[in-house]
């Protein structure tokens, strides 16, 4: 039950993507966020798909996990679809009551489905090919110019570093207690909503208690190891770019141009 | 004797069709008899943990059977649920269940969930702590004020409260100092003799499984290694070594006896059994 929650969902495999710099696809992935909101017409779409279907191929993600990332935003792009669907003004096609489908909305629905399973799809690429740390990494390095405006960026990324780090500690945690509480009889499964919100106390409060204990014990632990904060500290695996990611780079930046060339000149 | 806990061919397989796919126990077929105190002994990820999560229906066999008096415990939901309270499971680190406000409303969980009366559940509490060494004063203490040890068999006694036919406790004296340990192994050699409950541990200790265990099985790499009585284990001493499995010291010791010559037997487990030996050898100058 538990363990269908896929936050830190790396899927370890050898592949060129994943052997990538972490920097290098966070920025990637973001640019082709951008692109994905830039790109107009059919052909654009088209490459974008494709361009997505390429990198699962070269990552070797089976295209099954992909599909299992999109199952939780089902719902919210079919609500999407019928919003865009029933309220896009433009040439009526049919009516009913206050409800009118016009051509126009039937494309936009399309074009916005499309639009957010291809953003799905691409974020989940990177958190499965990219591990929580490095992907932490990179964004503390890349957001380390705001350390002039006094943004404490370093402090952001251990913290996030550090709950990406317990996640599955907690949840393991969590398996561990709620069978404790089985053993003698809780049921989780059963009863209206209250009840089952009640059933959960005798979990979280060993939880919590555990949890302080843990982030006790974490906060001896550093202070032992003389942590003082991010001034001056250095890293145990360097982030550094390498041949690849330069060919990534060319490669992607060939690819933003298709798509808007193909948006410009294909309608 | 009886027949009370069967498990058939059983397997179990952690997140199957992922990278992650392991094969926590492989065809393990084993049967506790009713009345039993049965050590279950192997290294760190042997799969005994996994095993004992399967004897009170937390974990579903990937294949395989458990059957408890003959039914298996996945046949309907009511007899799952009642998997449960007729057999106890105690987890690793039991203290950190512990979540009510007092001893006696913890230890109340369990008979409460059984849908017992009150009056019955306040006996089962009383008798459940008295079991395990604590008095009357102790009810209406908080359980986060106690020490570790008393922790530990606080949540101890909130199983038990379930009065269950087979208690199973895994490693219930991890992480205790050995005053503590004395006292768990002692409240649970007790509480065998007093109810005649079948009780299963799971143990890194071949000392604690020696001196306490009339049946021992040994687990290696997922499947069942050795299994039977402490006599028939300890003697096979040599095999265990080779498989990376502790002895007792004692053993180990006559081990050493008969390599320099000392014709003995080596399957002694206990000090006490080991001075018999050594003075029957004394007295008549011959093997026994």
């Amino acid at each position: 039950m538990l363990k269908d929650i896929t936050i830190g969902q790396y899927f370890p495999v050898e592949s060129p993507v994943h052997h990538l710099d972490s920097r290098t696809k966070l920025i990637l992935s973001f640019a082709f966020i951008i692109f994905l909101f830039l790109a107009q017409g059919v052909a654009a779409y088209v490459l974008c798909a494709a361009g997505i279907a390429a990198v699962t191929l070269v990552s070797r993600i089976p295209f099954k996990m992909l599909l299992k990332s999109l199952k939780p935003i089902a719902f919210l792009a079919a609500f999407t679809a019928l919003l865009n669907l029933l309220y896009t003004p433009g040439d009526v096609l049919w009516q009913w009551w206050i409800f009118k489908i016009t051509s126009q909305g039937i494309e936009r629905s399309i074009y916005m489905v499309v639009r957010i399973v291809m953003l799905i799809a691409s974020t989940s690429l990177l958190t499965y090919t990219t591990s929580p740390v490095a992907l932490t990494d990179a964004i503390e390095t890349l957001f380390r110019p705001l350390n002039k405006i006094h943004l404490p960026v370093h402090e952001f990324a251990m913290m996030m570093t550090i709950a990406l780090r317990f996640i599955p500690t907690l949840i393991e945690e969590t398996e561990k207690i709620m069978n404790a509480q089985k053993a003698r009889g809780a049921d989780f499964e059963s009863g209206n909503l209250l009840n089952r919100a009640k059933a959960l106390v005798p979990v979280l409060v060993p939880l919590f208690v555990s949890a302080f204990r843990r982030a006790d014990e974490l906060s001896i632990a550093m202070e032992c190891r003389l942590y003082r904060g991010g001034e001056g500290r250095t890293r145990l695996k360097q982030l550094k770019m390498g041949k690849n990611d330069g060919v990534a780079f060319a490669i992607s930046i060939l690819f933003f141009a298709c798509v808007m060339i193909a948006t410009r000149i294909l309608p | 004797m009886e027949e009370i806990l069967k498990i058939e061919n059983l397997t179990y397989v952690y997140s199957p069709g992922t990278p992650f796919e392991k094969k926590a126990v492989d065809d393990v077929s084993l049967t506790v008899h009713k009345g039993e105190f049965l050590a279950v002994i192997g290294h760190t990820g042997s799969g005994k943990s996994t095993l004992i999560q399967h004897l009170n229906a937390l974990l579903k066999p990937t294949s395989g059977r458990v059957l408890l008096h003959g039914r298996d415990l996945w046949e309907s939901k009511e007899v799952t649920r009642d998997a449960r309270f007729r057999v106890g499971l105690v987890f690793q680190y039991p203290e950190h269940q512990l979540f009510e406000e007092t001893v006696e409303a913890d230890v109340s969980f369990g008979p409460k969930n059984m849908g017992l009366p009150p009056e019955e559940i306040h006996r089962r509490v009383v008798e459940s702590l008295a079991a395990c060494g604590m008095g009357e004063d102790m009810l209406k203490k908080s359980p986060f004020d106690l020490s570790g040890g008393q922790k530990r068999r606080v949540a101890m006694a909130g199983v038990l409260a379930m009065e269950p036919e087979v208690l199973v406790l895994d490693e219930p004296a991890a992480g205790l100092d050995p005053r503590g340990r004395e006292e768990i192994f002692q409240f649970l050699s007790q509480y065998h003799k007093q109810h005649g409950t079948t009780i299963l541990f799971v143990t890194h200790s071949m000392e604690d499984a020696a001196r306490l265990a009339s049946r021992i099985v040994v687990m290696k790499d997922s499947r069942v290694f050795l299994d039977g009585t402490p006599q028939t284990i300890f003697s096979k001493a040599q095999q265990l070594l080779e498989a990376g499995l502790d002895v007792p010291q004692i053993t180990r010791v006559f081990l050493r006896l008969k390599e320099k010559g000392l014709d003995i037997d080596t399957g002694v487990y206990t000090v006490e059994q080991a001075k018999e030996v050594l003075l029957r050898y004394k007295r008549e100058g011959k093997p026994c």
